[in-house]
């Protein structure tokens, strides 16, 4: 390691989100209860490009906290406002909350976006944009998807589809664009400028079934363009397969994560591109552990991969022998920093880390 | 209401001058009389006019109470003792009683050497003031006066840090000070008992913070002091003479004896041998692991880190030296840096916060040229670095105290009122109780609601069980009884017992009432007809007539006459005690109704 922070959370989080100002969110995801949204101010060192030969302060700061009752599975910040949205069971509505850093130091819950027969459905995955109005984009199912203006809660577009298959993420392409990523490992591409058209579908490779996939984008912001960077999807088998949206008959590769078996459980997989390192990706929520890849050496065989780096510090920070070993629950890339990532896990801890290109 | 008040003089919403005035039940207690060290003149007092503006303080006070040697918690009190004029008895730990004077002197010493003061305190009202100190043990019960007791709770922190239970008959008040509650190196955790106080004040000035895991912060420190003694250089480390460095030099000297390494660590004489030496004395305040590793070697003798010499610093090679003061303003750590501040091999780490104004603040904040007594410009090529290794509790940390002490209300001082609101309700919505967070000067009003144990005489027990169903135990029940205030005791009894115990006579209150009747036949025909309907009416009560003519219902008598004017008109007269009013205003008002016309 070049860096090496470790944090501890009051309660684990399954989300690590970034906002305005570099700053980062987490949530905790207890199911009875008395949740804390947290919106913390990373130290200096962890804040600027280079790393500073003189920081002071190596401690996050909680700037805001606000409390929800429902578990927090996913939070994203609604770009250009103070506003954040979130979603959790124990049904697909998106929670509307003002961070309002200024006079109080509390996130304030502003409403709720509550979509017809929400009750019962899974939780909703959430995406937002860079937009003239604030929109996100949520859904549980392909046939429930929807595009709401947050400030008026008007809806703008809803999905054409008659499907009902769970979706386990989804994603703005561009401002026009959207990609849904459905848990059994398809694709869809919709124009939302075209409701009626219905969604051009992208098969998952063959592979036998009961799998859970989850898929992982650069934002829209970061790239430039529907197909510039592959999409990738992970399995909950550790099948990593990447995908060009230009040429998305043919997988572009498809590699093996070397991951324990069995596996435990699909509730965390994770798998994200680093925005300033070219075809570096990592994954994560299969053990206590973070790979990091390099995928310019991959192919199409499906064979195993080697992955650059892994960290093992959430495992083996663990507590004693006899509760289970915590799981890494979520992970992120640092925006500027190239080599550095964020990641948490089941018992609380957060770490940030800069790793060395061995 | 019985309330507790609070008004912060210093520490309500800054970091510095902690000094906190506490009214209980009629005593007034002041906690804490600490030094701001950012400011040069009077502003660095806590502004002691507010307690009184006039009359001594020693008869407003009952007394003062020091958590800790820091002199943001103690500086004041010669100032305060001496020259504002207090007498009464000032309570601290043994440890902080011992290493509280040498603090103060050495700060004396600085400010009015070195920067030439004359409005602050001499060594002989530090003595004076350390005359007036009374050294209370961990746990121990100490009667301040009849009413007033107050106990100490181990807080971690520092040597000697406590945390003071203040209690008032049953009224009661806790301070923490500065405490910590995870273990280190050399210190246990902050630890109290369910003492469930009705207010828990707290410092709050990392609440806000998720701090880096210590064992991160040690391996950066570790990297840095390794690395710069590798090449050849040296590393200075300016340290207060208590406290941290006690903690980093166990830190070097595991990771010397690990890494087998050579270079030698230096530990400037003078005040630090003596804090070594109290550590030693006082070694029960230090934690576990420490007290059981004593018999074998002891911590403080340390085989790597040897007793610095003045001359050392201009020996060639990589060494690595404690020095103070900590924040680099004056004596052997700013010789020191000035003879190794030019050559950019040598590093210079600072442990710990530093007052503006001060070398060390400035080379933090950036500045690499500074100007030195004599308009001497210093280049500083050697590296600066900065380690935080403060020990005070987080949000975490306070929320665990609160649940070890059960308070009923929570008062945070030590940090700024905007950036509280999340924890105040975080702290509101876990525990269910109030959360106040007042600034410098503000007084904050707390509601008690003390019980007051009251005796029942077992006949009054007996009575109440004896009538009615069994009493629902969560329902309040409503009895009557006779409540005796005697001595200090309180008692309720029934009324009888009262009047006897008292020697009083009873007097019997008894009412009547005339109730008119048209009715033109005999008296004793008029009594059988309300003698019927009475007894047609109220089934479940004993209605009588007697052989003089009366009736009687219950207790209660109605006799018949005629009345002298009009011979169809008869006069009832309805008598009844005091107890029985419910029944006779009943009766009376069913008897004005009038009577049945069939008669039996």
């Amino acid at each position: 390691y070049r860096e090496l922070h470790t944090f501890e959370l009051q309660a684990p989080t399954r989300l690590i989100e970034w906002a305005r100002g570099s700053r980062v969110c987490v949530a905790g995801y207890e199911q009875s209860g008395g949740n804390e949204i947290l919106q913390l101010i990373p130290p200096p060192r962890l804040q600027a490009k280079e790393t500073q030969g003189l920081c002071p302060e190596r401690d996050f700061k909680v700037e805001c906290g606000g409390f929800s009752k429902r578990p927090v599975y996913s939070l994203k910040h609604m770009p250009d406002t103070s506003l954040l949205v979130t979603s959790g069971p124990p049904d697909s509505s998106v929670q509307v909350w003002q961070v309002s850093a200024e006079d109080s130091d509390v996130i304030k819950s502003v409403g709720t976006i509550v979509t017809e027969n929400s009750t019962g459905q899974p939780w909703a995955k959430i995406a937002t944009i860079s937009a003239r109005v604030p929109c996100v984009l949520h859904g549980s199912t392909l046939d429930s998807v929807q595009i709401t203006e947050v400030e008026l809660r008007k809806n703008v577009y809803t999905a054409a589809s008659q499907d009902s298959e769970e979706l386990s993420g989804l994603a703005f392409l561009d401002s026009s664009t959207v990609l849904l990523c459905c848990a059994r490992g398809r694709l869809c591409v919709a124009d939302v400028r075209q409701p009626q058209r219905p969604a051009q579908a992208v098969p998952v490779p063959a592979v036998p079934h009961g799998e859970r996939w989850c898929m992982g984008t650069l934002c829209a912001a970061q790239s430039s363009g529907m197909g510039s960077q592959p999409v990738a999807r992970l399995s909950s088998r550790g099948l990593v397969t990447l995908t060009d949206l230009r040429k998305a008959s043919e997988p572009l590769a498809l590699a093996q994560a070397r991951v324990p078996s069995p596996s435990s459980g699909a509730e965390f997989l994770c798998v994200s591109w680093a925005p300033a390192l070219q075809g570096c990706l990592a994954v994560s929520g299969f053990d206590g552990t973070v790979h990091v890849y390099d995928t310019q050496s991959w192919d199409s065989s499906g064979r195993e991969a080697e992955p650059t780096f892994v960290h093992k510090g959430h495992a083996l920070g663990g507590v004693g022998g006899s509760e289970d070993p915590p799981l890494v629950t979520a992970h992120t890339w640092h925006l500027q920093k190239p080599r550095t990532v964020l990641s948490a896990a089941s018992d609380g801890s957060l770490h940030v880390w800069d790793w060395v290109q061995p | 209401m019985p309330e507790i008040k609070v008004t912060p003089l210093g520490a309500g919403q800054d970091v510095g001058r902690s000094c906190i005035l506490v009214s209980i039940a009629g005593k007034n207690v002041m906690l804490d009389c600490g030094m701001h060290m950012g400011y040069n003149d009077d502003r660095r007092f806590p502004d002691f006019s507010y307690i009184t503006q006039n009359g001594r303080l020693t008869d407003f006070l009952d007394c003062v109470i020091i958590s800790h040697f820091h002199l943001d918690h103690c500086g004041a009190l010669p100032y305060f003792s001496e020259m504002v004029g207090y007498d009464g008895p000032i309570y601290m730990t043994h440890p902080t009683k011992a290493i509280c004077p040498i603090l103060l002197e050495d700060y004396r010493k600085i400010t009015v050497d070195k920067k030439g003061e004359t409005n602050f305190f001499t060594s002989q009202m530090i003595k004076d003031c350390m005359k007036k100190v009374v050294a209370v043990h961990l746990h121990q019960t100490v009667q301040v006066d009849e009413e007033l007791e107050i106990k100490a709770y181990y807080a971690g922190h520092v040597l000697g840090a406590a945390m003071f239970q203040i209690k008032v008959g049953c009224e009661s008040v806790v301070y923490t000070g500065d405490y910590n509650m995870t273990p280190d190196r050399h210190l246990g955790a902050a630890w109290i008992d369910k003492c469930r106080p009705d207010l828990l004040i707290s410092e709050s000035t990392y609440a806000t913070t998720i701090r880096d895991s210590k064992r991160c912060r040690e391996r950066d420190f570790l990297k840095k002091v390794h690395e710069t003694v590798e090449r050849g250089g040296k590393v200075l480390i300016p340290v207060f003479a208590l406290g941290r460095a006690q903690e980093l030099c166990i830190l070097l000297e595991t990771f010397w004896e690990r890494m087998n390494l050579k270079a030698p660590i230096y530990f400037s004489t003078g005040l630090t041998e003596k804090a070594n030496h109290y550590y030693k004395l006082f070694i029960t305040w230090t934690n576990q692991k420490i007290r059981k590793t004593f018999v074998q070697r002891n911590m403080f003798e340390f085989k790597h880190i040897k007793a610095f010499d003045r001359a050392f610093a201009d020996n060639p090679g990589p060494m690595v030296v404690f020095a103070t003061p900590g924040m680099l303003h004056a004596g052997q750590s700013l010789q020191i840096f000035r003879k190794w501040a030019g050559n950019e091999k040598n590093m210079v780490i600072m442990p710990g916060y530093c007052v503006q104004g001060t070398v060390g603040h400035k080379i933090l904040s950036g500045q690499r040229k500074l100007e030195m007594e004599g308009r001497q410009i210093l280049e500083v090529k050697m590296q600066v670095e900065y380690m935080s290794f403060s020990a005070h509790a987080d949000a975490k940390g306070i929320m665990q105290l609160i649940r070890q002490a059960e308070p009923r209300n929570v008062l945070l001082v030590h940090g700024e009122a905007k950036k509280m609101e999340f924890l105040k309700q975080k702290i509101e919505q876990e525990f269910h109780v109030n959360c106040y967070m007042p600034a410098n000067g503000e007084t904050t009003t707390i509601f008690t609601n003390p019980s007051i144990p009251v005796d029942i005489s077992l006949g009054l027990l007996k009575r109440e069980a004896a009538i009615g169903p069994v009493p629902d135990a969560k329902k309040p029940k409503l009895m009557h009884g006779t409540l005796l205030m005697k001595d200090n005791s309180f008692r309720l009894v029934s009324p009888e017992q009262a009047l006897k115990e008292l020697g009083l006579v009873e007097h019997q209150l008894r009412f009547t009432c005339r109730v008119h009747i048209q009715d033109p036949r005999k008296e004793h025909e008029t009594v059988l007809r309300v003698y019927n309907h009475l007894k047609g009416v109220l089934k479940d009560y004993s209605v009588q007539h007697l052989p003089d003519g009366s009736i009687t219902v219950e207790s209660i008598l109605i006799q018949a006459t005629a009345h002298s004017e009009d011979q169809g008109t008869k006069v009832l007269l309805v008598s009844w005690t005091y107890q029985d009013e419910e029944l006779g205003s009943y009766l009376t008002s069913l008897l004005k109704k009038g009577l049945p016309q069939s008669t039996a």
